[in-house]
């Protein structure tokens, strides 16, 4: 049984190629893929909704090529939701957007193993809802550095008024995330804010976090991407599967539980594996909901 | 897209160089409008039925890895012109143009630029695979679904497709509507006076041989199995990119120019520090 | 005669046709260039440098697959070449299958050929292909690509159907169509309209009026002649629920 037709929310979805494995020899099938979005989408879909997608897909599994793709196809169903989304100075790209169920499945049917998601929602690109820390760690160092460094950044915004929240990014690094009033919130106040944040960061703890992209200057060291901050950026959107040698996705995780890991020095603790995850979303998921319409004001915005 | 295919098959065929505007935003609905058949009118949008197994590789510029794009450039003033800076013209005597508005095109003929009207329906068998140029689907828009869906279920039934003829903007296509799947599907077709006479190719010689080839061609019938076939080259190019992938050889192209920091940084960095010392008398 | 595209060389279960490859469609369309509005300059296309902002010489481009935002592979011109089959001037016959099997959406492009040497072969071979109603099922390289085509007659000549691969076929399915329910009723009058409305495909009475008129604008305009300006009516869509009215009414008009 490779192909097979279901009905969701009463529209029609073929689904193909179900008996590859995505991950091999691991014998995640596309099967297991699908059933994951769609337990998963009941926590994940708020993350999506409304946002232009980037899709990462693996048609061949992850050991094989992928594509990267930001138009949304052509042959997409009559209902997919897309939104067009300035690209560059001269282009206007028409993007997915998985606002329903329906729309996730069919994405997950292209392969699309990894979504990625931009700061701001597609109704008004240019005001992001979030600021993000992306904690990317340099050759020699890991995951329980980036955790060091999460929990400094945390801090420091907590000393200014700002909750901040964190997710693994389903490889090696952490993602700080400070939500936004995007009314009241451009990407220049957030590129300026978090390149601040990562200069003060470098200069304090030099021996542990760089703010060069440069990769020579990233070694040993936790490399805070502020550029993230940006209308041409995309994250990782929370609970998406990344394409590594395991289906590991990208989680959640409270303040509580990455101190603890963090002091208990054990760098698998941070793994979450996509069979587990829908329970465990059930279970410790909740507080990163708090996340979504939390409108904090940056700082220097608040002239 | 159908102009810029058009266009790049009329360059083939009579060898001068022709070019399509840049990309004109948004790009990726090929057309919009309405198929009407009677008093039946169906709003639809064309989208592809062929997506060319190809890899897209970017154009970066050696030095950098800046990704490049096309523009269209004025050698004399050597700058890039922006669209609304770009009309067309038809060349009239080497160097002399006569200037043609996008108003003044869609006005050559007005009833067929928004509407693929189906005057007459016909057996598709009799279309000869010659004619096709290029296929598209037709999905319907909001509140055509059922129109469309009857259209396409009776065409399927009565094995017929319908023709009709439709301008986008400077070519006017002979166009087949067929029901293909449950859907609607249009194909482009070469106009009769474009396809060229064969007689002139082989007059008709004596076939001393034809016994011993049709024995040979008996012996090699077969059903048509299309999926048997497929481009080596797109599984090998993957399959490079793929190892240098795997290898982490790649390049970055440069952000672009970041602005000096905004006014009010230094009062930022000021409340950091402050926050930072905070934060380490608490660690 | 057209020009000569190719020379190559038919083979199937020992038969050999040397055969000459011509172009069987020929297109004449008003062209036009693109000018600078402000002083009529002729304009080029060019490869622009997102971060300089100017033109990047053919020398200076490299090619990468895109991995990452602003992150490639480079791939150089020798790696591109290992991609590339291997040269060859055979058109290798895999298979024969009968005329119909192949949706015409499959053909890409169609080629004439021409008997290159032996006349004899060739004419043998389209007279059998007729007969038996029969096209062959082909592959071929030709200027550093693979083709996948149908060999077929065409009068007393050969033709060369070159085909799509068949990933390259968006399947109708994932289009994701809502199904609909139509009453018998409807899809009834429907069919009976299309009957009515059924001709036999005449490609000859099919002319290009709109290139015709758009010289004489173009003419007109030469001369300094003002040109009148319409705008495209757009039609209002049927509603689902006067569908059935609308085909009574079109199946009256069409009686």
């Amino acid at each position: 049984m490779n192909g097979k037709t279901v009905t969701i929310n009463s529209r029609e979805l073929s689904l193909s190629n179900l008996d590859k494995d995505m991950y091999p020899p691991y014998g995640f099938t596309k099967t297991r893929l699908l059933e994951y979005y769609s337990l998963i989408a009941q926590f994940m879909l708020p993350f999506l909704e409304g946002r232009a997608l980037t899709l990462k897909r693996y048609p061949q599994g992850v050991d094989r090529d992928f594509f990267f793709e930001k138009r949304c196809p052509q042959h997409r169903p009559a209902w997919m939701e897309t939104a067009e989304v300035p690209y560059g100075e001269k282009k206007v790209i028409t993007y997915c957007m998985a606002n329903n169920l329906e729309s996730l499945v069919w994405l997950g049917n292209l392969a699309s193993i990894e979504l990625h998601v931009p700061m701001a929602k597609a109704d008004s690109p240019g005001n992001p809802d979030s600021m993000v820390f992306d904690l990317d760690p340099g050759d020699g160092a890991g995951v329980l550095d980036c955790a060091r460094v999460a929990l400094i950044v945390r801090d420091l915004l907590s000393g200014l008024k700002l909750e901040s929240f964190a997710k693994t990014s389903g490889k090696k690094g952490l993602h700080v995330f400070v939500p936004l009033d995007p009314g009241k919130t451009t990407f220049q106040d957030t590129k300026t804010f978090s390149r601040a944040v990562a200069a003060i960061m470098q200069k304090k703890f030099p021996g542990l976090v760089t703010a060069r992209m440069n990769k020579e200057y990233r070694r040993n060291k936790v490399f805070i991407n502020w550029s993230q901050n940006d209308a041409s950026k995309t994250m990782v959107c929370v609970y998406s599967l990344r394409a590594v040698e395991k289906p590991s996705v990208s989680f959640p995780v409270s303040w509580k539980d990455l101190e603890k890991t963090a002091s208990q020095k054990d760098p698998g603790k941070f793994q979450v594996l996509a069979p587990e995850a829908s329970a465990l979303a059930e279970k410790k998921g909740g507080f990163y909901r708090e996340l979504l319409g939390m409108k904090q004001r940056l700082p220097h915005t608040w002239a | 897209m159908m102009m810029q295919h058009g266009k790049a098959k009329a360059a083939r065929s009579n060898g001068k160089k022709t070019e399509s505007a840049p990309h004109e935003a948004p790009a990726q609905g090929i057309w919009s409008g309405t198929v009407s058949f009677s008093l039946v009118a169906i709003p639809v949008r064309l989208v592809k039925l062929v997506e060319p197994g190809r890899i897209s590789l970017h154009l970066l510029h050696a030095k950098d890895f800046s990704p490049l794009e096309r523009a269209m450039f004025c050698p004399e003033e050597e700058k890039i012109v922006p669209q609304e800076e770009i009309i067309r013209g038809f060349e009239i005597e080497p160097g002399k143009h006569v200037l043609i508005t996008g108003e003044e095109l869609e006005s050559v003929s007005p009833e067929r630029s928004r509407t693929i009207e189906i005057t007459e329906f016909i057996d598709i068998k009799e279309v000869d695979a010659l004619y096709y140029d290029h296929p598209y689907f037709l999905v319907p828009l909001k509140g055509g679904e059922k129109s469309y869906r009857l259209l396409a279920e009776a065409m399927h039934r009565t094995a017929r497709a319908g023709v009709a003829k439709f301008v986008l903007d400077d070519r006017e296509y002979l166009v087949v509507i067929m029901s293909r799947d449950g859907a609607l599907a249009v194909s482009t077709l070469h106009y009769s006076d474009e396809i060229l006479p064969e007689n002139a190719l082989a007059p008709a010689a004596e076939a001393s041989e034809e016994n011993v080839i049709k024995k040979t061609i008996q012996g090699m019938m077969t059903g048509f199995t299309p999926e048997k076939y497929s481009n080596d080259r797109r599984e090998k190019l993957l399959s490079i990119i793929n190892k240098k992938v795997k290898k982490r050889a790649e390049v970055e192209a440069p952000e672009p120019e970041e602005e000096e920091a905004a006014e009010g940084v230094a009062d930022l960095m000021s409340a950091l520090e402050k926050s930072m010392r905070a934060t380490k008398k608490g660690t | 005669m057209a020009s000569t595209l190719w020379i190559g060389n038919i083979q199937f279960g020992g038969i050999s046709v040397p055969v000459k490859l011509h172009a069987a469609v020929s297109q004449d369309r008003v062209q036009f260039h693109l000018l600078h509005k402000t002083d009529r300059v002729r304009l080029r296309q060019q490869m622009i440098c997102k971060l300089d902002k100017a033109p990047v010489p053919a020398g200076e481009q490299v090619k990468g697959f895109q991995v990452d935002e602003r992150k490639y592979v480079l791939i150089d011109a020798e790696e591109l070449e290992q991609a590339e089959p291997e040269a060859s001037r055979t058109i290798d016959v895999h298979e024969f299958v009968k005329t119909g099997e192949i949706d015409p959406v499959f053909v890409e492009h169609v080629y004439y050929l021409e008997p290159d040497a032996s006349q004899k072969a060739y004419g043998a071979l389209a007279a059998a292909l007729k007969d038996m109603d029969a096209q062959g099922v082909c592959t071929w390289v030709m200027r550093k690509r693979a083709y996948f085509g149908a060999l077929q007659s065409a009068g007393h000549a050969l033709r060369l159907n070159v085909l799509r691969y068949t990933d390259e076929i968006v399947q109708a399915n994932s289009l994701g169509l809502e199904s609909f329910e139509l009453s018998e009723k409807e899809v009834g009058i429907g069919c009976e309209l299309i009957q009515k409305l059924t001709v036999h495909f005449e490609p000859g009475k099919y002319g290009n009026e709109h290139q015709k008129k758009l010289r004489d604008m173009i003419e007109k305009k030469a001369h300094g002649q003002k040109i009148a300006l319409f705008t495209p009516k757009h039609l209002k869509p049927t509603e689902p629920g006067t569908l059935l009215d609308a085909l009574e009414k079109s199946l009256k008009g069409a009686a």
